[in-house]
């Protein structure tokens, strides 16, 4: 339980980092790939911001008690093992939900493409810290 | 809502009736109707980009009426009523959003009274700037606002006024967009500009 935390929520600290250091940068240097946020699907007043921001450690808590039911099936490297984790990940997890996504709200290829990579990222990351500090 | 538009034109009827009493000579009322080929403009901007929002056509025929006398500023009275469901964006969801930010579903009208004239313009066909007071009401929420004109006459006796302000949505007690957690978010500038056409009616 320990080790679930401790990986959790050091994944947690680092996917906060990295994500969001990611998307400030990002929006910055590609201001019109962001363009289509302006778009009334997306929350406006800020009043959910806190949600927004703890996506973070849901996500790596989450992964990481997935990752303890699991690992014994994860072999190899813990690089190897992290980025298949991260692979699994998407194909169970994120392409039904994008494929669900895209099919039901105004949105375009590009965004639904994005949010793919960046939750796969995020996954793969998740992966390597969860394999190294709870191998 | 209802009783406070009575009350803003109860105050506007007694100003001009003090008006009148004041002045040695009876002003003159001069009748501007609305022609239809008006537009609106909000122009802002956001961290990623601008926008430039337009109401292409004002179909409405009203009438603004001048009470030109001796004292100044010259007194109006009409209003452009502008249905906030028309603003377009160029981009649906921008406009979509515009219209979201505007609350259009509660309070579907931008409605700007016109209040006075720094002065009676000479109306020729050289631009003359002239300053004048308009009441904006925007998501219900009225506020008086100064507003820079520049109006001139062309051959046809068209009057030609436009009309540039910077608002803020604060002032209307509008939250500028923010998405992503803040991270993009709209400014809280809005530049304002009306360019409405008139033919004078009548004279009484």
């Amino acid at each position: 339980m320990n080790k679930i935390f401790l990986s959790g929520l050091t994944a947690g600290i680092i996917l906060f980092i990295i994500s969001y250091g990611g998307l400030y940068v990002a929006i910055r240097c590609f201001p019109s790939f962001f363009v289509d946020y302006n778009n009334p699907l997306f929350n406006s007043n800020g009043n959910r911001d806190t949600l927004f921001y703890s996506h973070a450690f849901i996500f790596s808590f989450a992964l990481s008690w997935f990752w303890e039911r699991f690992k014994s099936l994860f072999k190899g490297h813990f690089i190897l093992r992290g980025l298949e984790f991260g692979l699994v990940y998407g194909i169970i997890a994120l392409v039904p939900v994008m494929w669900i996504t895209f099919s039901s709200l105004d949105i375009t290829v590009t965004m639904v493409l994005s949010w793919f990579f960046y939750g796969l990222c995020q996954a793969v990351i998740a992966g390597l810290v969860f394999a190294k500090m709870n191998p | 809502m209802c009783l406070k538009k009575h009350i803003i034109s109860l105050l506007t009827a007694c100003c001009m009736l003090l008006l009148l009493s004041a002045t040695d000579k009876a002003p003159a009322l001069i009748k501007w109707m609305i022609l239809k080929d008006c537009t609106v403009r909000v122009n802002g901007s956001t961290n990623i980009n601008k926008f430039s929002c337009v109401v292409p056509d004002y179909l409405r025929s009203d009438t603004l009426t001048c009470y030109k006398g001796n004292d100044l500023p010259v007194i109006l009275s009409g209003r452009l009523a502008l249905p906030v469901i028309s603003f377009d964006c160029s981009n649906s969801m921008m406009t979509n959003d515009l219209r979201k930010t505007l609350k259009a579903k509660e309070f579907p009208s931008l409605n700007i009274y016109f209040i006075s004239l720094e002065k009676y313009p000479e109306l020729n066909n050289t631009q003359e700037s002239i300053t004048g007071v308009v009441n904006i009401e925007l998501a219900g929420v009225s506020k008086k606002i100064e507003i820079n004109y520049q109006i001139s006459m062309d051959e046809h006796k068209i009057i030609h006024l436009v009309g540039t302000q910077t608002i803020r949505f604060s002032d209307f007690a509008l939250v500028p967009p923010r998405k992503l957690g803040g991270m993009i978010r709209a400014d809280d500038r809005l530049d304002v500009i009306f360019k409405i056409n008139f033919k004078r009616i009548s004279d009484q």
